[in-house]
C-alpha cells in the first residue's frame, strides 16, 4: 500500500506523515524512516536533529536509514508487517538526477525517474505499506534552465504515477491534511 | 467554456484528451507553445482546445487583447448548437514574484486572464498529480 503526502515547504506535511505512520502501525511492526536528505550544511544538519528529536519523543522504535540515493539497496531488510516512511522524494530525484553529469539529457532522467518508480512498488511490495513524502513547487512557474526544467517535468511524472498507485494521496498546509484520494487515517 | 488549470506537469492534458475522449472526437487543438492562437473564424470544428494559454500571454500580456480574444470564442460558442471551447492555463501565480518587470507582468497578466475565464466558464477544474477537483 502507498500513501502520498505532498505539500509547500514547513507545510507540517512531515509530521501528518509521521501521525498517518504511526496508524499503520500494528504492535509488531517496526516504523523505518528513510531520509533522502543529503546533509550538506548547517541549516539541514538541524532540521535533521529537530525531526529526530521529534520522533525520539514518541513511544513506537523508529530505525532510521540515510540514503539520499540508492533506495532499492533497503528492499532486503524490510519485513512484511513493516511500515516505511520515505522523506522526501524531491530530495531523492534530485540526489539521483544531479550526483553525475548526464541530467542535460531527457531520457537520462527518464531513467532515473522510473527507476526510482519501480522500487517505489518494490518496497510497496515488500512492506505493510510505505508513505512517501514530496514537495508542491509546480505553481510558480518554470523555470527555464535545463537542470530544474528536467528535474520538475520529472517529479511532475512521478507525482502522477504515485498518486495513480496510491490508495491515498494528501496535500498538507499549514499541518492541515486535505484528502485528495481514498481515506485521511485521521 | 471550460476552463482547466493546475501546476506545471500535473497532466493536465492527459485529463483533457481522456476526459472528452479526444482520440475519438473531432477537435482542433491549438498550442500556445507551438503556434499563434487562432481566431473563430479560422477553424472549422465543434471542439477548440487552447493549451498553454500562459505562453501566449507572455508574449503578449495585454489584458484588454486577451479580454476580447475570450469574449469572441464565447460568442462563438455561443453561435451554435455543440459548440465547446477548452481552455487548458499553467498556474504560474503561486510561486515568488520575481524582480524583472517582464516577469513580474507576466504573472499579473496571467492570474488576471485566469480570472476572466473562470468566470466566463460554466466549469473549471484544477488538475493536481493527475486527478481533477472541481471548482465550478
Amino acid at each position: 500500500m502507498i500513501v502520498f503526502i505532498s505539500g509547500g515547504v514547513r507545510s507540517g506535511k512531515s509530521g501528518v506523515a509521521e501521525r498517518i505512520v504511526r496508524s499503520l502501525a500494528s504492535p509488531t511492526s517496526t516504523i523505518h524512516y528513510i531520509a533522502t536528505a543529503n546533509v550538506t550544511d548547517d541549516e539541514m544538519r538541524e532540521r535533521v536533529i529537530r525531526h529526530q528529536q521529534a520522533r525520539r519523543l514518541q513511544p513506537v522504535e523508529w530505525v532510521t536509514w540515510e540514503q539520499p540515493r540508492h533506495v532499492h539497496e533497503l528492499i532486503g531488510t524490510f519485513r512484511t508487517e513493516d511500515v516505511l516512511l520515505l522523506d522526501c522524494l524531491t530530495n531523492w530525484l534530485a540526489n539521483e538526477l544531479f550526483h553525475a553529469p548526464g541530467w542535460e539529457n531527457e531520457a537520462y532522467c527518464r531513467q532515473k525517474a522510473e527507476h526510482i518508480l519501480a522500487t517505489i512498488n518494490q518496497l510497496s511490495a515488500v512492506a505493510k505499506a510505505v508513505v512517501i513524502v514530496s514537495n508542491e513547487l509546480f505553481s510558480g512557474g518554470v523555470l527555464h534552465d535545463t537542470g530544474t526544467y528536467h528535474f520538475m517535468k520529472m517529479l511532475g511524472w512521478l507525482h502522477q504515477q504515485v498518486v495513480r498507485a496510491a490508495s491515498s494521496a494528501i496535500v498538507v498546509q499549514h499541518g492541515i491534511p486535505i484528502v485528495k484520494k481514498g481515506e485521511g487515517f485521521m | 467554456m471550460h476552463f482547466v488549470v493546475g501546476g506545471a506537469f500535473q497532466g493536465k492534458r492527459k485529463w483533457v484528451v481522456e476526459h472528452y475522449r479526444l482520440t475519438e472526437v473531432a477537435h482542433v487543438w491549438c498550442s500556445g507553445y507551438t503556434q499563434a492562437a487562432v481566431l473563430p473564424g479560422e477553424v472549422h470544428a465543434n471542439m477548440v482546445v487552447f493549451e498553454g494559454l500562459e505562453a501566449w500571454i507572455r508574449r503578449l500580456p495585454e489584458r484588454a487583447y486577451w479580454e476580447s480574444f475570450f469574449q469572441a470564442w464565447y460568442e462563438w460558442e455561443r453561435g451554435a448548437d455543440g459548440r465547446y471551447v477548452i481552455w487548458i492555463g499553467c498556474d504560474i501565480t503561486q510561486g515568488i514574484v520575481p524582480l524583472e518587470k517582464e516577469e513580474r507582468q507576466w504573472r499579473d497578466v496571467t492570474g488576471w486572464c485566469y480570472q476572466q475565464l473562470a468566470k466566463q466558464c460554466t466549469r473549471v477544474d484544477r488538475i493536481w498529480c493527475g486527478l481533477a477537483e472541481r471548482m465550478k
